[in-house]
């Protein structure tokens, strides 16, 4: 029986916000273009200032956590994806990782698997960040940049549909380690790209790091202390900029991260130009890894042997009565998990993003719950915004990085 | 239907992980909350539902905390914080938990969210309304007895393409491609 009757609440998104002669209701969103997707800020504003606001946010709601409960183990990567659009791997490799733990074969991974991963984590997060800088560079009226963003973007976007299929979803992970091995000339293509990189963070640095607009938009901006960020449980680049060197990678290593050289770039202005800082010098730490990686990457099987998890290569198909049953048996019925729960966190572009994953034994999750680092980020505008000029406030949510996606889910 | 001996599996709930983790009656969430806030877990990292239908106290909500400095510091100040994690039952007509949004403000849009999604109320939320759904839908769509697709969806007839009623009586059947041969 379903229980459909429910009381509600009247809506009182108006409520709250009252107008006079001295006080304007302004609803900025959800189309609005500065909003970085579909937000929406009802403003209360005498003249330029911003006297109370209320981000309305669930324009984007798309079921994701509902969908996940009914896919299987290894499809439910499908739509974990596009929770985070502009970061896919990172949130599969969270969702692995935790599904990994449950099933307690971390420990199992292959070497290069994990290399792997944490080679296109990283590239995804440069990835993620360009798309940031960009659109934030737009918002602050620096339009060059997002040129040279999005082409380093396009860059290794190119890399990731070359080892999982697609530009924007490649569902390279897998249970137990990777969907197949990289593809024949990938190296030398990260080569390539590894070389050009320090000079389009060069260019990226010329264009914004002194441009006095740059700085006029977005120094002093949206000041964040660091005990507002740790209450209001800010994490990833705004807790960093606010001086709290708080990154999952260090404090809970996963994948192998314990084993790379880089630092945790931070700053104590906690202003908008601070988190800019600390994402430019994030690109540049994530370039760091990519290089350790492609040095020591090793050569090896690319997911663990067991064919309860993993289905086994295509040619032996054709060969083996074995391998053609777990193959059928994995795609028809899927894997089975041991019933339990847990929460794992990865060091996501957006700051720390986690699942909690229950199992009740079956075949299917039997609850995806996110830790969506953008809404939390997000959610800081309520503390940020009041008193701040209307402008200012396409800074903050702009510097701030939300991704929709992965706020409504 | 789950079978009963996974019922008791998941009523013992193993985590795979190694927070340390507690589990506490509604009427001791808030202060046990606030003694932890107070014992340096200054940061909630997150709080989401959960539905057992089959269980007695139905919802359990799960918050996760963080140990973090609330002033500027290193990574090695920082070291491998703590994580603490609280688990909550709570059932009836109308679950009702009480919010610790005075405590964190972060609370605010995942309480909003689980009221949204399961239905559990907060009681001294300050603005406690649906987050994710228009603010006229029923039904809460992450309880497990909710339909994938939704109620409206599911009751509505789905196509019947076994009887081949979408071809009209009259219309001939559709000639074959004909196939060349080479002569």
């Amino acid at each position: 029986m379903s229980e459909r009757t429910t009381t509600l609440p009247p809506p009182r998104q108006l409520d709250v916000i009252e107008q006079d002669d001295e006080r304007m209701l302004v609803s900025m969103g959800p189309q609005h273009p500065s909003t970085h997707g579909v937000l929406q800020v009802l403003l209360e504003i005498s003249g330029e200032r911003i006297t109370k606001l209320v981000p309305e946010i669930g324009y984007l709601h798309t079921g994701i956590e509902k969908s996940a409960e009914n896919l299987f183990w290894n499809t439910a990567t499908t739509v974990i994806e596009r929770m985070d659009y502009l970061a896919p791997l990172s949130n599969s490799l969270c969702y692995f990782l935790a599904v990994e733990r449950l099933l307690g074969i971390t420990d199992r991974i292959p070497e290069r698997a994990q290399q792997i991963r944490v080679l296109l984590a990283e590239l995804t997060r440069i990835a993620s960040h360009c798309v940031w800088l960009g659109t934030h560079g737009i918002d602050v009226g620096a339009i060059s940049a997002f040129f040279y963003c999005f082409d380093l973007r396009e860059r290794i976007l190119d890399l990731s549909e070359a080892a999982g299929g697609a530009r924007m979803h490649p569902n390279y992970f897998r249970v137990g380690g990777l969907a197949s091995d990289l593809p024949v000339g990938f190296l030398d293509r990260l080569d390539a790209l590894l070389k050009f990189f320090p000079q389009r963070m060069r260019e990226l640095r010329d264009l914004l790091v002194e441009n006095p607009i740059f700085r006029d938009r977005t120094l002093g901006v949206s000041r964040l202390a660091a005990k507002d960020a740790v209450a209001w449980g800010v994490t990833g680049a705004p807790l960093r900029a606010s001086g709290v060197a708080y990154d999952v990678r260090k404090a809970f290593p996963y994948s192998g991260y314990e084993q790379y050289t880089f630092d945790v770039p931070t700053r104590t202005e906690g202003d908008a130009y601070a988190r800019f800082l600390v994402r430019l010098e994030e690109m540049d730490q994530s370039y760091r890894i990519c290089r350790q990686v492609r040095e020591r990457l090793v050569a090896g099987p690319i997911a663990i042997d067991d064919p309860k998890l993993v289905a086994p290569a295509k040619q032996t198909i054709a060969v083996s009565m074995e391998a053609l049953i777990h193959h059928f048996k994995l795609v028809s019925e899927g894997m089975r998990v041991p019933a339990g729960a847990v929460y794992q966190p990865v060091e996501g572009p957006r700051g720390e993003l986690g699942y909690y994953i229950v199992s009740d034994g079956g075949n299917r999750p039997y609850r995806v719950r996110t830790r969506p680092a953008s809404m939390y980020n997000l959610q800081v505008l309520k503390h940020l915004g009041v008193g701040e000029l209307i402008a200012d406030l396409v800074v903050a949510i702009g510097s701030l990085d939300p991704v929709f996606g992965e706020v409504d889910r | 239907m789950r079978r009963s001996d996974e019922d008791a599996r998941l009523s013992e709930q193993i985590h795979a992980d190694s927070i340390v983790t507690e589990r506490v009656t509604p009427d001791r969430l808030y202060s046990r909350l606030r003694e932890l806030r107070d014992a340096g877990f200054t940061m909630l990292l997150d709080l989401g539902g959960v539905d057992y239908p089959d269980r007695p106290d139905r919802f359990e909500v799960v918050y996760h905390l963080l140990k973090l400095p609330l002033a500027p510091a290193g990574v090695y100040e920082i070291a491998r914080p703590e994580r603490r994690r609280i688990l909550v039952a709570v059932g009836g007509e109308k679950p009702t938990l009480s919010s610790i949004v005075d405590l964190w403000p972060a609370a605010d849009w995942a309480e909003r969210e689980v009221y949204d999604l399961f239905g559990v109320h907060f009681q001294g939320h300050p603005d406690l309304r649906r987050i994710q759904m228009p603010d006229d839908w029923e039904g809460h769509p992450l309880r497990r007895d909710y339909p994938l697709r939704g109620p409206a969806r599911d009751a509505a007839p789905r196509p019947n393409f076994s009887l081949k009623g979408n071809v009209g009586a009259n219309v001939p059947a559709t000639p074959r491609t004909e196939v060349r041969t080479h002569e």
